[in-house]
This record gives C-alpha cells, sequence and structure tokens, in this order.
C-alpha cells in the first residue's frame, strides 16, 4: 500500500478490499510481468492486445518522470524469466508504480476499476462479462475467462486495454443492435492495438459475423441495391422477380434506346444540310421546353408567316425522299454560320450559365 | 515489437484503404452530385449544345455522304451525351476517348490516344454467377461502352446512368426533329390554303 503511491492507490482503494491492495498489486506486478512474458502464441487474444498496448503504456508511462518508491524487493523477484527488451520496461514500470499525470488515463483507469470492483458484486461482475460476451462475437477474440481476472486487475496498461476495450464494446453494441451493414470489418479488434477511427459493418442479429460472409453479404447488398435502381428506370421490370430476366429487360431496354438514336439521328442527318439552327435555337429557348410534341404545333404558326414552307412540307410529309427534303425548306438562305459559339469545344464543361447566354446571343443575332 | 505494430500499421492501412475504397463508393453513391438525366433544364442544355455541335458538322453532303453525315451526326449526339456527363462516370470517359482517338488516328496517322480504360478490378468476386447471368453482364458490358472489363456492381451503376442518359438524349433528339421536320400533321385538309 505504502510504496503505491499517487493515483494506482487511488484507483485501487475504490476496490471494497482495501487491506488486500498490496498483496493484490504484487499479483498483479507479476501477473502483468507474466503475460507480457509470455509470447503473443498464448491463444488468449487479450494478452496479446495486453502485450501491445503493455510496451505503448510502457512508453506512456516512461515519458513523465518517474518517482521513487521503488519496491526493490518485488523487483528482483519479477525480473527473472523476462527478456532484456522486457526488463527495461518492467524495472522502468516498477520505478513507475504511479500514473502520469493525465486526467484522461486516470479517469478511464477509475471507470474501468468501477468495472471491475464488482467482482463480489453480481450485478457489476455482469458488466466485464457481458463486455466479453460483446467480445466472444469477434472471431478474434475468443477468450473470455482471461479477460475477467485479468479485467479485475486495474493495470496501468489500462486506460489503454480498457479504453480498446470500451471502444470495441461500444462496437459490438453497435453491432448487437442490429442496423444494416454497409461495409465490412475483417478483424479489426484483433488490431485494437491501434486506434481505429470508424465502424465499417453492422451485422444484423443472428446473422454469421465471420469475415467471408460480412464480405459475401456486403457484396451482394451492393449488387441488389443496385439492381433495384436499375428495376425503378427500366419500365416494367419492377414486376419481374429474378436477375436473369430484370437483366434481359435491361439488355433489351438499351438496345432499343441506342436504336432510336440511331434513327434519330438519321432523321437529323437528312435535315441536316437545309436546317437554320438560328431559328432553332431561338425557339428552343423561347419555348423553354422541348419534351411535349405539342410544341412544334405551336410554333408553326409563328414559323409560317416566315418561311413559306408549307408546300414543300406537305411534300416531305408525303413522301420520305431525302431527296425532296434537299428543296429549300425554307425561305431564308443566308448563312448565318459566322456565329460560333465559343463554347462549342470538345471537352466544354458549361453549365446552365452558358446555355442562357447562348440563346441571348441567339436573340441579339436575330 | 516495434516491428510488428509498425507490421500491424501497413496491413490495417492497406485494408483500411481498400474498405475505404469500398465504403466510399457506397457511402457516396447516394451523395455524388450525380447528373440527374430526368430535369428540364439538364434536356436544354443538351439541346442547345447539340444545335451548335450540329451546325459545326460538314455541311456539304456529297454523293455517299449520308451514311457518313450520319455517322457524324451520331458521334456529335454521343459526344454532347458524354459532355455533359461530366466525365464522371466511365461510359461518357470512353466515348470521348475513343473519338479523341478515332480523331487523332485520321489526322495524325501515329501516336495512338491513352484511353482511360477501366482498371481491371483488384478483387474478382468471389460470388459464382450462374453461366447464364455471366452471358447477360457480359452483353450488357459490350452495350454500355467502355465497360468490358469492369466489375458487377460497378458494370450496373454505369447502366443506370447510361440508360438516363440515353432517354434523355432520345427526349431531346425527338424534340428536335420534331421541331426541324415538322410535326407529322396531315395536310390534306389544308392544302387549299397554301
Amino acid at each position: 500500500m505504502e510504496p503505491n503511491p499517487g493515483t494506482l492507490a487511488g484507483s485501487i482503494s475504490i476496490r471494497p478490499d482495501q487491506e488486500e491492495t498490496g498483496f493484490e498489486s504484487l499479483q498483479f506486478r507479476e501477473e502483468i510481468q507474466r503475460l507480457i512474458a509470455v509470447p503473443p502464441e498464448n491463444a488468449s487474444s487479450f494478452t496479446a492486445l495486453l502485450e501491445l498496448p503493455a510496451t505503448q503504456a510502457m512508453e506512456l508511462l516512461h515519458s513523465p518522470p518517474s518517482e521513487d518508491g521503488d519496491p526493490a524487493p518485488l523487483s528482483s523477484d519479477s525480473l527473472h524469466g523476462i527478456s532484456d527488451d522486457h526488463k527495461s520496461y518492467i524495472s522502468s514500470f516498477n520505478g513507475n508504480p504511479t500514473f502520469p499525470s493525465n486526467k484522461a488515463l486516470i479517469e478511464r483507469a477509475a471507470k474501468f476499476s468501477v468495472f471491475a470492483s464488482g467482482e463480489n458484486s453480481p450485478e457489476t461482475s455482469s458488466v466485464p462479462s457481458n463486455s466479453s460476451a460483446n467480445l466472444e462475437k469477434v472471431k478474434s477474440e475468443p477468450a473470455e475467462t482471461d479477460s475477467n481476472p485479468n479485467s479485475s486487475q486495474p493495470l496501468v496498461s489500462d486506460p489503454t486495454v480498457e479504453s480498446k476495450t470500451q471502444r470495441s464494446a461500444k462496437r459490438k453494441e453497435r453491432e448487437k443492435k442490429g442496423k444494416g451493414c454497409t461495409k465490412k470489418s475483417k478483424n479489426e479488434t484483433s488490431q485494437d492495438a491501434q486506434k481505429l477511427p470508424y465502424v465499417h459493418v453492422r451485422a444484423r442479429r443472428g446473422q454469421a459475423t465471420d469475415s467471408h460472409s460480412l464480405a459475401e453479404r456486403a457484396r451482394r447488398e451492393k449488387i441488389n441495391a443496385r439492381m433495384k435502381l436499375l428495376q425503378e428506370l427500366v419500365p416494367g421490370c419492377s414486376k419481374i422477380s429474378g436477375t436473369a430476366l430484370v437483366l434481359d429487360e435491361i439488355i433489351n431496354h438499351v438496345q432499343s434506346l441506342q436504336r432510336q438514336v440511331e434513327f434519330l439521328s438519321m432523321r437529323l442527318a437528312a435535315v441536316n444540310p437545309r436546317v437554320d439552327y438560328n431559328l432553332e435555337g431561338l425557339f428552343a429557348t423561347e419555348s423553354g421546353s422541348l419534351v411535349d410534341s405539342n410544341f412544334p404545333s405551336m410554333v408553326a404558326p409563328l414559323v409560317c408567316p416566315e418561311i413559306p414552307f408549307s408546300g414543300s412540307r406537305q411534300h416531305y410529309q408525303q413522301q420520305w425522299h431525302f431527296d425532296a427534303l434537299q428543296q429549300p425548306l425554307w425561305g431564308r438562305e443566308e448563312d448565318s454560320q459566322t456565329f460560333i459559339t465559343p463554347e462549342n469545344s470538345l471537352l466544354s464543361y458549361d453549365s446552365a450559365n452558358s446555355a442562357s447566354l447562348h440563346s441571348n446571343q441567339l436573340k441579339m443575332e436575330l | 515489437m516495434a516491428s510488428l505494430i509498425s507490421y500491424l500499421n501497413l496491413e490495417e492501412e492497406s485494408k483500411r484503404k481498400k474498405l475505404w475504397k469500398t465504403g466510399y463508393e457506397l457511402r457516396d453513391r447516394n451523395s455524388r452530385p450525380e447528373t440527374s438525366w430526368r430535369s428540364e433544364s439538364e434536356q436544354r442544355i443538351y439541346s442547345t449544345k447539340l444545335v451548335d455541335a450540329l451546325r459545326l458538322v460538314r455541311r456539304n453532303p456529297s454523293a455517299a455522304d449520308m451514311v457518313s453525315s450520319f455517322r457524324e451526326i451520331r458521334e456529335a449526339a454521343d459526344r454532347v451525351l458524354a459532355v455533359e456527363a461530366k466525365g464522371r462516370t466511365r461510359w461518357s470517359r470512353a466515348i470521348l476517348a475513343s473519338q479523341l482517338r478515332l480523331r487523332l488516328a485520321n489526322n495524325m496517322k501515329h501516336k495512338r490516344a491513352k484511353v482511360t480504360g477501366c482498371s481491371r478490378p483488384k478483387r474478382l468476386e468471389k460470388k459464382r454467377f450462374s453461366p447464364t447471368l455471366q452471358r447477360k453482364a457480359r452483353l450488357l458490358s459490350r452495350l454500355v461502352p467502355g465497360c468490358r472489363k469492369v466489375s458487377f456492381p460497378n458494370l450496373l451503376e454505369e447502366a443506370t446512368d447510361y440508360i438516363a442518359a440515353l432517354e434523355m438524349q432520345v427526349r431531346a433528339m425527338t424534340a428536335l426533329t420534331e421541331l426541324v421536320t415538322g410535326p407529322p400533321v396531315d395536310r390534306l385538309g389544308s392544302t387549299s390554303n397554301s
């Protein structure tokens, strides 16, 4: 007790058994060293978790100035059997039993020890088991039994570890809530040593959280979402069920659209030589809409007084010959080709502003 | 120890990038500002640009020019459509690139333009498609320009955009031709007027 000043004692003192703190701190140190000494091929990934953050914690603790109060009798017996690079850490740890003056760490340690102090009480003991049950969901953390006794220790490495477990617990809680999955997360908790800024996927209730099936599910949902969009787009596809038939419909639709474009471009090509495009632009922008087919009928009475084309139009109506169209359909023959919009470049990414500008220019010209 | 940490960092980084990319796709698919091919303004923009483009098409129809002028117009229509897509979609880039390439080949006859082709998907799908589905997917990928080696979900996305764009193109060109060639009015009764 006495050689444990500072918040370590403070955190331990939250626990009900105050007289055993010294003994348990001893226990805890030995356990820590045992855990660190054991290489991570230990099945419990908690020790893997523990090992990495332990070293980080060591570095964390190493930077602030260490106090004395070094329990010499402890260090002697605890240091044998530990590799050299660990020894320095352990010694620094032993010479640094206090937490750094990091308030956040202290708070977290306090919180975690509140968690862990319920070893005796059933309800709080359910919390670590709950978190461990949550941890169980991830296949990379199978060992809950280890986490239970280990969670009882308010460790120096606790701040990093328990923050991770808190994070992972929160993550697993979110998983348990059963939202739809967006992306998949592969073994993200196995690498809890680093901070993971975001959660990828949320597994639904009762579904396998295997990484493969997660990936499969994510892919399938992507594909299904896009198929649904396509079904809405293509007329008559919403009734059809089954990917193959829907794909058939889509292919047919695309082919028909492409054929329509070809047909229309043929018509335009036929009319092209004799069309006065300025008029087109004027009428197009004046009317404001080129969608409905009633539009030309509105335009026709406007056009008629200017250009006598009714005769040739009748001609055109009766026969589809392109030679007929070669006759002057329009009265005006002047070539207003001098006006070429600067926007007509190959890669012009204009917005509607240019369109309105163009219409103004057209109006001015006429 | 530090090496292990760094290795985990790297591995996590690459995994995170992969996941981030797929997630980015998914997440931004809804939030990406896509061209709304159904809107009136888009159609108007397209029509005006098409008119401009058509004006620049070679206007001297020679003897066997029907086909060539038709092809020119078709190409102009596609080009304007691709331009309006603002290069966000694969098919639009493929259209422009192919046209550029042809143009360069015709003019210079050396140095092919580099096509911004589809990058091979890094992760081939693990889902086993039935052979009929695969055949249909191949068909669809042949129809949509520039999407031969695209993964299936991306193919569906490109097809969605392409279909919407085609529909707008058809609407605009229909209206244009109606305007130019005049409505199919029955003139039998009105011949006496003119």
